[in-house]
């Protein structure tokens, strides 16, 4: 892993089988992040048995049985380089349940590839996965226009995909002069690192030349601290340690503090990071320290750490713009569910429902509609049960999304528009 | 639907906690379908140390839930986080 190049988390996304998990392995192959052994492997095999030429399809097995045997910790994660920059790679599981870990986790990714398969075009998780891409907030989208070789490389197949992914991205007001458009062969290799001949209709990048056009993530520094807190320890000869992990702002020593809803602060005593003390710590860094004249009962998980002077919002309500991924029957005002936002989980009343959003336009298609269902966008205004920090994700994204759940599900993913504060 | 691997933080109650003992611990506590696969230790601050186990779960199984869940009830267990996702 390159030090001195910046990083970035790549998401890549599409429908069950149109090739994600093939794509990963592709960019590793052609980005030389494949372990030597996996491909000495592969050719002593293929000498062996007097077969020339060079599998992808083995390739794909072996990197697959070497992850299912977990020989590196890390299994969740891949890696690779391309010469802008260090990217780590989520395959994002395709189960809904999984939408709040990529909500409340720590590592959200910033650009996605979206793969749609050529021979089949858009299909449900396609559209799930582009509604939730919006919905956390990912930049840009680069859309891999995959298996071209089973349509025969056709430019037509191209236009008619490209034309519905166009109408998808535009439902959920994804702006499409972000996306960047690439015919590609996974298992073949077309258009990844180098311009295939199969589509000389084709002139623009390559996929790696679109991943290294990829602008900077840029750093959350701008924003004031905010520090969820994960849990509050009593340390002997310490006294009471918060702990939780950075996600804007910086941290010193000498701070002076506010925990929010708690609505107690104090000066900022000693901060230690991996057991060492520290003057100061950004975006990213676990921590754990120490607050002049706190205790251990005054703050609590879920409270949000930030300056006394720009401290974190406490909703009285908030609205917020919600997709409904699955419910049994219908939400209407009055609901009341657990939000899973940061390290927090209240539960909050869905007190009005203001806007249905029409999919096939991204417009208002109705003014405060009765009830909404699973498949449908909203604008809705939500009350918390329990005082609860949440921000305008137009004003801190890593303290503006959330899930919610109910019945052990996750039945909806949402963004904050506005905060109301007590 | 393959499986995913959720890289999940245990919290311990306090810096005095035998993590040798807690891994046992949650091993025991897995839900049926679910399998550790190796785990990480993070030092935080002032003598805590997180245990990070790698757990894999089927994409089908509906989350992580069931996890979190068995994990939360474990003696000496203070918190649960799920710091990341991935299908393998
Ligand atoms: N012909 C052709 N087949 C492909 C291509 N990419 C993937 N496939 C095949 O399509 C099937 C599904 O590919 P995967 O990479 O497993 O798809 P996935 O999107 O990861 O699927 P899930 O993880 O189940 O959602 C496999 O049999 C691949 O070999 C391609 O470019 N061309
Ligand atoms: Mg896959």
């Amino acid at each position: 892993m390159s030090e001195d190049i910046p990083h970035q988390n790549l998401a890549i996304i599409g429908h069950v089988d149109h090739g994600k998990s093939t794509l990963v392995g592709r960019l590793l192959y052609e980005t030389g992040s494949v372990p030597e052994h996996v491909i000495e492997q592969h050719k002593e095999e293929a000498e062996e048995k007097g077969k020339g030429g060079f599998e992808f399809a083995y390739v794909m097995d072996n990197l697959a049985e070497e992850r299912e045997r977990g020989v590196t910790i890390d299994i969740a994660h891949q890696e690779f380089d391309t010469d802008e920059y260090n990217f780590t790679i989520v395959d994002c599981p395709g189960h809904r349940d999984f939408v709040k870990n990529m909500i409340t986790g720590a590592s959200q990714a910033d650009n996605a590839v979206l793969v749609v398969a050529a021979d089949d075009g858009v299909a449900p998780q396609t559209r799930e996965h582009v509604f939730l891409a919006r919905t956390l907030g990912i930049n840009e989208l680069i859309i891999g226009i995959n298996k071209m070789d089973l349509v025969d490389y056709s430019e037509d197949s191209y236009k008619e995909v490209i034309d519905e992914v166009t109408d998808l991205l535009n439902q959920v007001q994804f702006a499409t002069d972000d996306t960047t458009f690439i015919p590609i062969s996974a298992f073949e290799g077309d258009n990844v690192s180098e311009a295939s001949e199969n589509t000389d209709w084709y002139d623009g990048p390559t996929l790696l030349e679109a991943l290294n056009n990829l602008p900077e993530p840029e750093p959350p520094t701008d924003a004031p601290l905010r520090l969820p807190i994960q849990d509050v320890y009593t340390i002997s000869g310490i006294g009471t340690v918060p702990v939780g992990r950075i996600e804007t702002g910086t941290l010193n020593t000498g701070d002076n503090v506010s925990f929010q809803p708690s609505d107690v602060g104090g000066e900022v005593k000693t901060i230690e990071m991996h057991h060492e003390e520290v003057p100061s710590a950004a975006p990213g860094d676990n921590v754990g320290f120490n607050v002049r004249g706190i205790g251990k009962d005054d703050i609590r998980r879920g409270d949000v750490c930030g300056p006394a002077d720009d401290p974190p919002s406490v909703a009285e309500t908030f609205q917020a713009q919600v997709v409904v991924m699955q419910h049994p029957s219908v939400i209407t005002a009055g609901y009341t569910p657990v939000f899973h936002a940061h390290t927090a989980q209240v539960a909050c009343t869905i007190e009005s429902i203001d806007q249905k959003i029409d999919p096939s336009t991204g417009e208002v298609a109705e003014e405060d509609p009765d009830f909404i269902k699973s498949g449908d966008a909203a604008v809705v205004t939500v009350r918390p049960q329990k005082p609860l920090s949440i921000e305008p994700s137009s004003e801190i994204p890593e303290l503006g999304s959330f899930a919610i759940r109910d019945m052990g599900q996750t039945i909806a993913a949402g963004k904050v528009l506005s905060v109301d504060e007590r | 639907m393959g499986d995913v691997a959720a890289k999940i933080k245990v919290m311990p109650e306090s810096p005095d906690v035998d993590l040798d003992a807690l891994e046992d611990r949650l091993e025991a506590a897995l839900p049926e379908g679910a399998e550790i696969r190796g785990y990480q230790r993070e030092d935080v601050a002032f003598g805590l140390v997180a245990l990070l186990p790698t757990v894999i779960v089927p994409d089908d199984a509906g989350g992580t839930e069931a996890v979190e869940e068995a994990f939360s009830d474990v003696e000496g267990v203070e918190s649960i986080d799920v710091d990341s996702v991935g299908r393998l």
